[in-house]
């Protein structure tokens, strides 16, 4: 018991010896909750930057450019009367897209010469891009809706009978957990816990592999009675406990004070998180096995770790990626925390279907116990490669 | 003559410092691997993750209550979208639900009983879709599919009601007004062809931080194994040595940038059309601030390793703060006024323009400017706290 004690003792120290590591354990990871959630505090980029060519000047360009307005997805920033201007508007990022209403709209409307409605969207920027598509089309749809309905009336038909054929079904959209299409939940969530994982990946290497770099790792060993777990132990449980507590506060800050979906018992996200961090922890330590050098493996746990952000599939579907890019986002213990965050968290369901993910989440920790022999012939011999 | 003798010997200094800057560069398998590994590997890596572009046939669950001809042809409808596609008919809610909790399914689609019955007695019929929303790029594919299916169909039951009810048919069946959409700078929509010209933005100035704080990391250690002298250390001024260095950057990233802006863009066939000319121009202030940037960064940097503790975390601050996942108009101008002062945050709003959307140098002027003056402003930062290095260390050059 006296070397445990010893070496989490000396764990502790080592712990505060660099001020990188309490920086990159609790400074960065609330600083960065803190920036994600201010950032995007309204949780829709609306209303988008747009623009309007009115060359008709008719009462219905007018009509349409009130609604355009007071839609909750756009607000006019610009009112050009050339095609060119607009395009222009949009090139430089003043709007995010602009509807034509060409020249005599109305007259051609009433007189059955199908004038057309057009709108540019700016889907460089794909959000607000989409954004003002959306509210485009919405006014767009409204209007060609209103004015068929206006055609029918006219030669006979009865007004509600009219609308009916206009839009005969309706599709009625329901967004399961989150009918506010808040975008928030979706960034902050994920880009905090990723950008998470990724340091619990980056100090768990760099603390072990400093050791073998300053040629302190005999010593490391020594303290543990030469025994490779009691050492790994000592250096890593502190660390556990400190990323413990940092999520932990982060998941409070989340769920608690700002509200995000939770759907199920906040245990099930809590023992989410503490196993999401053993899993990096043990993703690390299976890196620094491999290869155990300071600079190559804090550079494989720095660029897995920028790679779990596209590959973990929090934005672009696994199901879409090519299967053989695609496979590999299993790798990344950030993958079954998103996955069970999306089950537990949002949309709540029973703990059955999660239940591969948590399972997942510990074969790292245990892989890495078992490669843990490799690193012991490292440390025995500590040779810096520069 | 004293003068151009101190600008002679000035330029000496500079090229110098420029060859053993490239000495140091290509000696240096990590500072290698981050010139040379990042800008070639990560683009292409990336590509490669988000090529499919769109998210075609996501599976869904129809619950159909109706069972009648008219409901089978929208299921069918739905099943025929590029968007969806019909995984599988459930007898009631419940089973639809097990079927997304199984992740099997993104979507139920709920015909209700008198589906057909209002169609036939000219009313509204209402049907109910419920998306999960899980992933938000799903949820957009399939609610834009959802407002062309109601177009379609609603034309379609039209006609035929217009034939029924005996109304002169010409003239009728087709809308007074047609409305068309036009998508610029992304036209397919797809979400390699929106990210990758600012990821490449990105990947240029998180490639030179990094090899530039892994350079001064290098020397700062030589410092500390020799006793505070550089072996390595031209003996120049301050502003040579920057320069030099600059230089060095730039002989390197030239056919970097080539390959990155103009190869892999035609490479992959992502958005293209921008005049070569106008982004190589747009390119130069832009490497020059990042390269100032990241020896501004360097100055916090104590060891090689600790690079990578210290500016790898940033690259996901940096994308958000330049506008391309959450617009910049949509910030609060706190925010905007950090993002103002990273490189990145307008080298990615005027390459996509250029690139993505066709504009010239003079339309992305505030961008340019922004970039050159951010390139001073750091270069000159750099240069102070270089002098008063010097002052302090005597011998520490870098």
């Amino acid at each position: 018991m006296g070397i445990l004690k010893e070496s989490l003792k000396r764990g502790c120290r080592t712990l505060v010896s660099r001020k990188i590591y309490v920086g990159l354990m609790i400074i960065v990871p609330l600083a960065a909750t803190f920036f994600f959630l201010n950032l995007m505090d309204s949780g829709l980029p609306v209303p988008v930057p747009v623009g309007v060519v009115d060359q008709d000047h008719s009462s219905i360009s007018r009509q349409l450019i009130r609604m355009l307005s007071s839609s909750q997805l756009t607000e006019i920033k610009v009112e050009e009367e050339s095609f060119n201007k607009a395009m222009e508007d949009v090139r430089t990022g003043k709007t995010m897209g602009f509807f034509l209403i060409p020249t005599n709209f109305q007259e051609k409307a009433i007189g059955g010469e199908q004038p057309t409605l057009s709108y540019y969207s700016n889907l460089t920027y794909y959000v607000p891009g989409t954004m003002a598509l959306r509210g485009f089309k919405t006014v767009a749809v409204t209007t060609v809706g209103g004015m068929a309905v206006t055609k029918m009336v006219k030669i006979g038909v009865p007004e509600d009978m009219s609308m009916a054929m206009v839009q005969p079904v309706v599709v009625q959209t329901n967004a399961i957990a989150n009918p506010w299409m808040n975008y928030n939940y979706y960034l902050s969530a994920s880009f905090i816990f990723c950008l998470f994982a990724m340091f619990i990946l980056q100090i768990t290497a760099a603390s072990v592999c400093y050791e073998i770099k300053d040629g302190t790792s005999v010593q490391w060993l020594k303290t543990a009675g030469n025994n490779i777990y009691v050492a790994l132990a000592g250096k890593l449980v502190p660390q556990t406990i400190v990323w413990w507590a940092v999520g932990g506060v982060i998941e409070v800050i989340l769920f608690k004070f700002n509200h995000f979906p939770l759907n199920n018992h906040a245990m099930h996200m809590i023992v989410a998180m503490m196993l999401m961090v053993i899993a990096c922890q043990g993703f690390s330590l299976i890196i620094c096995c491999a290869v155990p050098n300071l600079r190559l493996s804090l550079v494989l746990c720095s660029l897995l770790g920028i790679l779990t952000f596209s590959l973990a599939a929090i934005s672009f579907p696994v199901s879409a990626m090519y299967g053989s890019l695609g496979i590999i986002s299993y790798i990344f213990p950030f993958r079954y925390f998103f996955l069970i965050f999306s089950d537990q968290a949002l949309n709540g369901i029973a703990l059955y279907y999660s239940r591969y993910y948590y399972v997942a989440l510990l074969v790292f920790p245990l892989l890495a116990i078992s490669m843990a022999w490799m690193l012991k012939k490292r440390m025995l011999n500590p040779v810096y490669v520069p | 003559m004293n003068v151009f003798k101190k600008i002679g010997d000035w330029w000496t200094d500079t090229f110098r410092v420029w060859r053993r800057e490239f000495k140091l560069v290509f000696s240096d398998v990590g500072v290698l691997m981050f010139f040379f590994g990042l800008p070639l590997a990560y683009p292409v890596l990336y590509t490669l993750i988000y090529n499919p572009e769109v998210v075609n046939d996501i599976p869904i669950a129809v619950v159909d209550h109706s069972r009648t001809a008219a409901s089978r042809e929208l299921a069918r409808m739905f099943d025929a979208t590029q968007a969806m596609k019909v995984y599988d008919y459930a007898p009631t809610l419940a089973d639809a639900r097990v079927l997304m909790n199984e992740h099997k399914v993104y979507g139920i689609l709920e015909i209700p009983t008198d589906y057909s019955r209002k169609l036939g007695s000219n009313e509204q019929a209402v049907t109910t879709f419920f998306c999960e929303m899980n992933l938000l790029l799903r949820y957009r594919t399939i609610l834009l599919a959802l407002a062309d299916i109601q177009l379609d169909l609603g034309a379609k039951i039209q006609t035929q009601k217009v034939d029924m009810i005996g109304l002169p048919a010409q003239g009728m069946n087709q809308s007074p007004v047609n409305s068309d959409a036009v998508m610029l700078g992304d036209p397919t929509q797809g979400f390699c062809s929106f990210i990758m010209p600012g990821v490449l933005m990105i990947v240029i100035q998180q490639s030179l931080v990094l090899g530039v704080c892994m350079l001064f990391g290098g020397h700062r250690e030589r410092l500390r194994r020799n006793g505070g002298v550089d072996p390595l250390a031209v003996d120049a001024p301050v502003s040579a040595t920057m320069f030099g260095k600059l230089m060095c950057y730039f002989a390197i990233y030239v056919p970097l940038v080539f390959f990155m802006l103009y190869l892999l863009p035609d490479m992959f066939s992502l958005p293209h059309i921008g005049d070569p000319w106008q982004y190589f121009s747009f390119v130069i202030p832009m490497i020059t601030a990042s390269v100032f940037f990241g020896m501004f960064i360097a100055q916090f940097v104590r060891d090689r390793e600790s690079t990578m503790l210290v500016v790898v975390g940033t690259t996901m601050i940096f994308l958000f703060l330049s506008g391309l996942t959450w617009p910049r108009f949509a910030m609060s101008p706190f925010w905007q006024l950090v993002g103002d002062i990273v490189p990145t945050t307008w080298g990615v709003e005027g390459f996509i323009n250029i690139n993505s959307a066709g504009s010239d140098l003079a339309e992305q002027r505030t961008p340019y400017t922004m970039l050159w003056i951010l390139a001073a402003g750091y270069g000159l930062l750099v240069y102070v706290l270089r002098r008063l290095a010097r002052v302090k260390g005597g011998a520490n050059r870098a």
